[in-house]
């Protein structure tokens, strides 16, 4: 299959998604009472299925765009966001703002925001990092990922313990991901950083494809790989921060996605940023609206869906594909 | 006129801690010429090219490209002048040839173009042309054999379209057949285009069948600088590897074989 047609193809099915999923749930809905204007038929639609809809499709692009700018900037197939401890960052901020009681601050919860903060925390750790002046090795820099991400969870293992089990019920829960209760308050909060970060990737489309004929080669063509790192950590890590604020942490995407659409649409990041955006966003709103109908009137959150998903192709990853 | 010489280093020196992995030593590089660098394994050969290519920024010392000291010039601006084929490669690459063969072009994008322009895809068809790899072109390169391999990059690195060539041991890893089309590659290189040529190399014949001059690196310090007749004799060879080796025909070019029973 020719990359364009891939992409055509791609699109058609996230237009799809998009359309359909708001009619599934708990309380199914159909276009046409929607258009007619029955009231409570269109506040589901409008007020609790659309802006859902929206923060899937966004949140699964930024996971996928994510995943795909750590694969190639380390040359592991299995580097995703969470790997360099931007979740656990995250998870660290929110469990804190958890255990001292947050409140609301411009529209977002202190929760949220607290995770943004932890998010970029562990990301500004990384990046310090990758900024001395000796170019840090990026394998160091993976493996210095796995220590921040480690030490974080042994600080939420310990707040946990230190707190009653309300508390670390409602953080157990933050921390299984998920999309049930947003408006399009996050939605406009979530677009600026994905629709700034998937650019930038996009825009540094040359760069990464040089990174897959090697660092040496790539640097020797003219890429200055300090800032190519440092700008991939950067978008990557803002777009995951803003997400994880507003779902939690949701993981996997950013491993099952990108490796699928490179059988698809070839190792081309022309072709595949966008098809990132796209099939990302497709899949997490398809994996949501699983997740809302599975067991309705209950939701299963989508984290786990995902998790679910993601633990299988990670181990047929591991054992059955051969290394690149 | 243009000055004779392109590139020229001066006290170049590079450290590794307290440990000289190179230098000091000066060398000068003349336009159009070919120049090949032996010498054991670890007397510096790669840190050599790293250095000149501007990936390594020397510990002490000044290399000079066309008169303009290399450390004011960007990564960018090295590009376009100097490309470099690597001795080390990632074992798989998951790209097709062509596109391997475009990316040469990537010092000459500019961030703002979508798409590369008709002289970027002009420039991959005569390098595929040179090189004698049309018919590949839409191949993935992984599937290729070590030489063909090989010649991809070069290709890339002459569609980079730069005044300085570098090779890092373009013979390592292949047989006796692909050596041989491989050194008639470059040869054709040497004499079809302008191109000055630095390279590295273990295979002594590769180096005297190319080379104008050779430098001898020994422990990071050039042994002897000269012709292949004047570096490729058994005295000098002896000091340079500590091996014995035959020389079975003598001339302008020499041919040598390594001794094994000595």
């Amino acid at each position: 299959m020719r990359p364009r047609t891939a992409l055509l193809i791609l699109l058609a099915l996230w237009i799809a998604t998009a359309v359909l999923t708001p009619l599934v749930g708990s309380q199914p809905v159909r276009l046409a009472d929607v258009l007619r204007g029955d009231p409570t038929v269109a506040a589901i639609f409008w007020q609790i299925r659309l802006p859902r809809i929206l923060l899937a499709l966004l949140g699964g692009a930024a996971l996928a765009v994510s995943g795909l700018g750590f694969q190639t900037l380390f040359r592991n197939p299995l580097a995703e966001p969470y790997t360099l401890g931007i979740s656990s960052g995250a998870a660290l901020g929110a469990v804190l703002a958890l255990r001292f009681e947050g409140g609301q601050f411009l529209g977002l919860s202190l929760v949220g925001l607290a995770s943004f903060a932890g998010a970029l925390g562990a990301t500004a750790l990384i990046v310090g990092l990758a900024l001395r002046r000796q170019g840090i090795q990026t394998s160091t820099l993976l493996l210095a990922g796995v220590a921040v991400s480690l030490s974080c969870s042994a600080i939420i293992l310990f707040l946990q313990y230190l707190s009653d089990s309300t508390q670390t019920f409602r953080m157990v829960r933050w921390m299984m991901g998920g999309l049930s209760v947003v408006g399009y308050t996050e939605v406009l909060w979530l677009l600026p950083w994905v629709l700034g970060g998937s650019a930038a990737l996009f825009a540094l489309r040359w760069e990464l494809n040089l990174l897959l004929t090697g660092e040496e080669l790539a640097a020797s063509r003219g890429v200055d790989l300090a800032r190519l790192r440092r700008l991939v950590l950067l978008a990557t890590s803002l777009m995951i921060g803003a997400l994880v604020a507003v779902a939690g942490p949701i993981g996997f995407v950013g491993l099952i996605v990108p490796h699928i659409l490179r059988r698809v649409v070839g190792h081309d990041h022309l072709f595949l940023v966008p098809a990132c955006i796209l099939g990302g966003g497709a899949f997490l709103t398809l994996c949501d609206a699983v997740g809302r109908t599975v067991m309705a009137p209950a939701e299963l959150p989508v984290g786990i869906l995902t998790a679910l998903l993601g633990g299988p192709f990670f181990l047929w990853l591991l054992v059955f594909r051969r290394r690149e | 006129m243009t000055p004779p010489v392109l590139l020229s280093a001066r006290g170049l020196a590079w450290r590794s801690g307290a440990r000289t992995i190179l230098g000091p030593l000066d060398l000068d590089v003349l336009r159009g010429e070919c120049l090949a660098v032996v010498g054991p394994n670890g007397a510096g050969k790669t840190t050599l090219l790293r250095c000149l290519t501007g990936l390594l920024e020397p510990s002490s010392g000044e290399i000079a490209f066309d008169g303009r000291s290399l450390a004011s010039l960007s990564r960018r601006q090295i590009a376009r002048r100097i490309s470099y084929v690597p001795q080390i490669r990632p074992a798989r690459v998951p790209l097709k040839v062509e596109e391997i063969v475009l990316l040469g072009r990537y010092p000459h994008l500019s961030t703002l173009q979508l798409a590369p322009r008709r002289e970027d895809f002009a420039a991959v068809d005569e390098a595929l042309r040179v090189v004698g790899i049309e018919d590949l072109r839409g191949r993935p390169v992984d599937e290729l054999s070590g030489g063909e391999r090989q010649a991809v990059f070069i290709a890339a690195a002459l569609a980079q379209e730069s005044e300085l060539l570098v090779l890092d041991e373009p013979t390592l890893h292949l047989d006796a057949r692909h050596q041989h089309d491989l050194a008639a590659l470059l040869l054709r290189l040497k004499e079809g285009t302008d191109h000055t040529v630095v390279l590295a190399t273990h295979d002594l014949n590769l180096a005297s069948l190319l080379g104008d001059r050779l430098l001898a690196l020994s422990a990071g310090k050039a042994l002897a600088t000269g012709t292949p007749a004047e570096i490729l004799r058994q005295d000098l060879l002896e000091r340079l590897f500590r091996a014995r080796f035959e020389i079975v025909r003598g001339g302008e070019r020499p041919v040598t074989v390594l001794d094994l029973n000595a």
